[in-house]
C-alpha cells in the first residue's frame, strides 16, 4: 500500500487533482481534506480528479469521492472523474447510491405522538400488571383448591435460593444496623440520663421499621433482580412462548412458585433480622453502659408488643408482593434482545425500592393517624 | 506460484471430545469456498478456528502466510482488521442502531473523520439493501435484515477474507438470493476471499467456486460443486441427493 499524494493544477476556474497511490482506509484522509479545501474556494468551479497514477480504491476512497461529488454539487460546482481504469470502475460499484434511488430516512415521532406513545405505554403496563396480579391470584387459588399443581419441588427450591442463601447477608446487615443504632442512641440518650431507654428504641425501631425495610431492600437487589433476569432471559429465548404453546400457564409455572417462595422467605428473614438487630443492641449496651441483658430484654418486652411484630411482618408480606410482582412483570415484558434483560433487571430494583419506601411511608402515616403504635 | 491466502494444516479441534481431526486444505485469493456437511459435523467450529477464535489442539492455521495462533495478541488484532466475520446469530449489539453497529469497526479501528464514516456506512447499507433501516435497533428489524446488517458490519473494513456462518439460513428464497448476490459482489468488487458455511444447496450453487465437505470431523471431499455432485462417495452423494433420491 502506497500513501496517497495529490497534486493540484489550475486551469482558470478548473482544478485538476492528480491522485497518486492507493486511496484506502488508512490513506484516504489526505484526499478528503484536499477536496474539502477545493469545495470552499470561490475561484474553483470545476474539479477534475485524475486517476492516471492512482492505485487501489476501497470503500473509503469511493466514499471520499461521493462526499466530494455531493458537496461540490451543493455549492454549484462540478466533479469530473478522469482516466479511471477497470479496477477503479469496478470499485465504484461499491457506491450504488450514485445511480440508485435514495430511500428517505425514517422520521421519528412528533412530540405530541411521543407523549401519546408514553401514555399508551403506561396504560398498557398497568393493564399487564393488573392482568399478572389477577392471573397469579386465580392460579394460586386453583393450586390451593387442588385443581392445579405447581412444578414439583419448585417452591422449596426457590425458598432455598431466596431465603436460606440470604440468611448470612441479612443477618450481618441487621446486626450492623442494630449495633450502629445502639452506639448512636447510647451517646445521645446518655446526655439526658436516659441511656436505659436505648433498649426501647432499638426494639421498637428494629421490629417496626429497620428489619422489614433492610431485608426488603436486600431481597430486592438479590431476589427481585434475579427473578427479572431469569424470566427476561426465558422471554428472550422464547421459553415462555414455548410454555404457552404447550398449553402450560406460564404464570402458574413460573410466577406463582416464585411469589409463594418470596412470601415465606421475606417475612422469615425479617423476623430473623428483628432478633439479630436487637441482640446487637444488647451487646453494645452491655459493653457501653453496663446494662444487663435482663434489664435490656425487660425494656424490650415492655415496649414491643405482638402488635408491633404483626405490623413489621405485615409490611414484609406487602414488600414481598412488590418485589415478586415487579420482578415477574418486568422480566416477562423483556422484548426480545439481551439488553432488554438488563433494563428489566435494573428497572426491577429501582421500581421495587421506590414502592417499598412509598408503602413504608403510607404504613407509618396510617399507623400514626389511627394511633396504632 | 502464488502463496495461498489461507492454509489449514493438520488441524484438530476438540473440547470434551474431538470435533475436528486432521483437517487440511488451502484457499486462494478471491475464491468463494463453501464449507459443507451435515449438522454437527464441525463446520462452525472450523470457521471459528480459521477466524482465530477457537485455537486448535494440534495443527495450525496460516492466514496471509502467518500462523494466526503464533502471533502476539496485538499482532493478531492487526490481522483481524483484514478479516470480517458474520456470525450465524448475527451478533449485532442490541443497544446500538443498525448504523452504529456497522460503523463500530470504523470508529474503533480507523482514524477516519465522522463524515467519511457516515458515508461509508450509508454506502454499505445501500449495498446490502437496508439503507432505510439505519436508525432502527436490531430488535426492530426482521431476521433477514439483521443478517444483511451483520454482513455490512463484517465487510465495512473491506477485509481480504470474509467468513460467513449460514448467511442465508432460515431466509426466504428472494432474500437468500439477494444475500448470495451481495457475497459475489464483495468478491468481485472488493476482491475479498469468502468462506461460507452453509446447508443451502441453492446458495452454494449460486456463489461458491469450490466446496470443502466435512463429515465426522474430517474432510470428506473437496472440489467444485459439479465435481462433488457427481461424486460416488456415499457421504457426499447422500448430502447432495438426499431430496432427489
Amino acid at each position: 500500500m502506497s500513501a496517497v499524494a495529490t497534486a493540484i493544477e489550475r486551469h482558470g476556474k478548473t482544478a485538476i487533482v492528480r491522485v497518486r497511490g492507493d486511496v484506502v482506509i488508512p490513506t484516504s484522509r489526505a484526499l478528503h481534506s484536499t477536496l474539502k479545501g477545493l469545495q470552499k474556494r470561490r475561484d474553483v468551479k470545476n474539479v477534475i480528479l485524475d486517476f492516471t497514477d492512482a492505485g487501489r480504491l476501497d470503500s473509503a476512497g469511493i466514499a471520499v469521492v461521493e462526499i466530494a461529488r455531493r458537496s461540490l454539487q451543493r455549492s454549484g460546482k462540478q466533479l469530473e472523474l478522469d482516466k479511471l481504469d477497470e479496477r477503479h470502475r469496478a470499485a465504484f460499484e461499491l457506491a450504488p447510491a450514485a445511480t440508485a434511488e435514495r430511500l428517505p430516512p425514517e422520521e421519528g415521532p412528533s412530540w405530541l405522538e411521543s407523549i401519546g406513545g408514553h401514555l399508551l405505554a403506561i396504560r398498557m403496563t398497568m393493564h399487564e400488571l393488573v392482568g399478572l396480579i389477577t392471573e397469579s391470584a386465580r392460579q394460586t387459588i386453583a393450586v390451593a383448591a387442588g385443581r392445579r399443581k405447581l412444578p414439583a419441588g419448585s417452591v422449596a427450591n426457590h425458598v432455598l435460593l431466596m431465603g436460606a442463601n440470604a440468611v448470612f447477608i441479612v443477618g450481618l446487615l441487621c446486626f450492623l444496623i442494630g449495633m450502629t443504632m445502639a452506639f448512636q442512641g447510647v451517646v445521645q440518650l446518655e446526655r439526658f440520663g436516659a441511656g436505659v431507654f436505648v433498649a426501647d428504641m432499638i426494639g421498637w425501631s428494629m421490629v417496626r421499621e429497620f428489619a422489614p425495610l433492610i431485608t426488603a431492600i436486600i431481597l430486592t437487589g438479590r431476589t427481585g433482580a434475579a427473578i427479572a433476569a431469569e424470566l427476561g432471559t426465558m422471554r428472550v429465548n422464547l421459553e415462555i412462548d414455548a410454555l404457552t404453546a404447550m398449553g402450560i400457564n406460564p404464570v402458574r409455572f413460573l410466577v406463582v412458585p416464585r411469589l409463594t417462595a418470596l412470601t415465606f422467605a421475606l417475612p422469615a428473614l425479617t423476623l430473623m433480622g428483628m432478633f439479630i438487630g436487637i441482640v446487637a443492641g444488647n451487646l453494645v449496651t452491655s459493653l457501653m453502659i453496663d446494662m444487663s441483658p435482663i434489664t435490656f430484654w425487660a425494656h424490650v418486652k415492655e415496649r414491643v408488643t405482638l402488635g408491633d411484630f404483626a405490623y413489621g411482618l405485615g409490611k414484609s408480606f406487602v414488600f414481598a408482593a412488590i418485589i415478586g410482582f415487579s420482578g415477574s412483570h418486568l422480566g416477562m415484558r423483556a422484548d426480545g434482545d439481551a439488553s432488554s434483560v438488563g433494563r428489566a433487571t435494573t428497572k426491577t430494583v429501582v421500581v421495587s425500592v421506590f414502592f417499598i419506601i412509598v408503602v413504608d411511608a403510607i404504613f407509618a402515616t396510617v399507623s400514626s393517624i389511627t394511633g396504632a403504635h | 506460484m502464488e502463496k495461498p491466502l489461507l492454509q489449514c494444516v493438520d488441524v484438530s479441534v476438540g473440547f470434551e471430545r474431538p470435533v475436528l481431526e486432521h483437517v487440511n486444505f488451502e484457499i486462494g485469493h478471491g475464491e468463494i469456498v463453501a464449507l459443507l456437511g451435515g449438522s454437527g459435523c464441525g463446520k462452525t467450529t472450523l470457521l471459528r478456528t480459521l477466524g482465530g477464535l477457537v485455537p486448535p489442539i494440534s495443527g495450525d492455521v496460516f492466514l496471509f502466510g502467518e500462523s494466526i495462533y503464533e502471533l502476539s495478541s496485538e499482532q493478531r488484532d492487526q490481522m483481524r482488521k483484514r478479516l470480517g466475520i458474520a456470525f450465524q446469530q448475527d451478533a449485532l449489539f442490541s443497544s446500538m442502531t443498525i448504523e452504529e453497529n456497522v460503523a463500530l469497526p470504523l470508529i474503533e479501528l480507523t482514524q477516519l473523520p465522522p463524515d467519511l464514516v457516515r458515508e461509508m456506512v450509508r454506502m454499505r447499507l445501500t449495498l446490502v439493501g437496508i439503507e432505510g433501516l439505519a436508525r432502527r435497533q436490531p430488535a426492530n428489524v426482521s431476521g433477514g435484515q439483521r443478517k444483511r446488517a451483520a454482513l455490512a458490519r463484517a465487510s465495512i473494513l473491506d477485509p481480504e477474507i470474509i467468513f460467513c456462518d449460514e448467511p442465508t439460513a432460515g431466509l426466504d428464497p428472494v432474500v437468500a438470493a439477494e444475500i448470495d448476490a451481495t457475497l459475489v459482489r464483495f468478491r468481485n468488487v472488493l476482491g475479498s476471499t469468502i468462506i461460507v458455511v452453509s446447508h443451502e444447496l441453492e446458495s452454494i450453487r449460486a456463489t461458491a467456486d469450490r466446496a470443502i465437505m466435512l463429515a465426522h470431523g474430517r474432510v470428506a471431499a473437496t472440489g467444485t460443486i459439479d465435481e462433488l455432485m457427481r461424486s460416488h462417495d456415499r457421504t457426499v452423494y447422500e448430502f447432495f441427493h438426499a431430496r432427489t433420491g
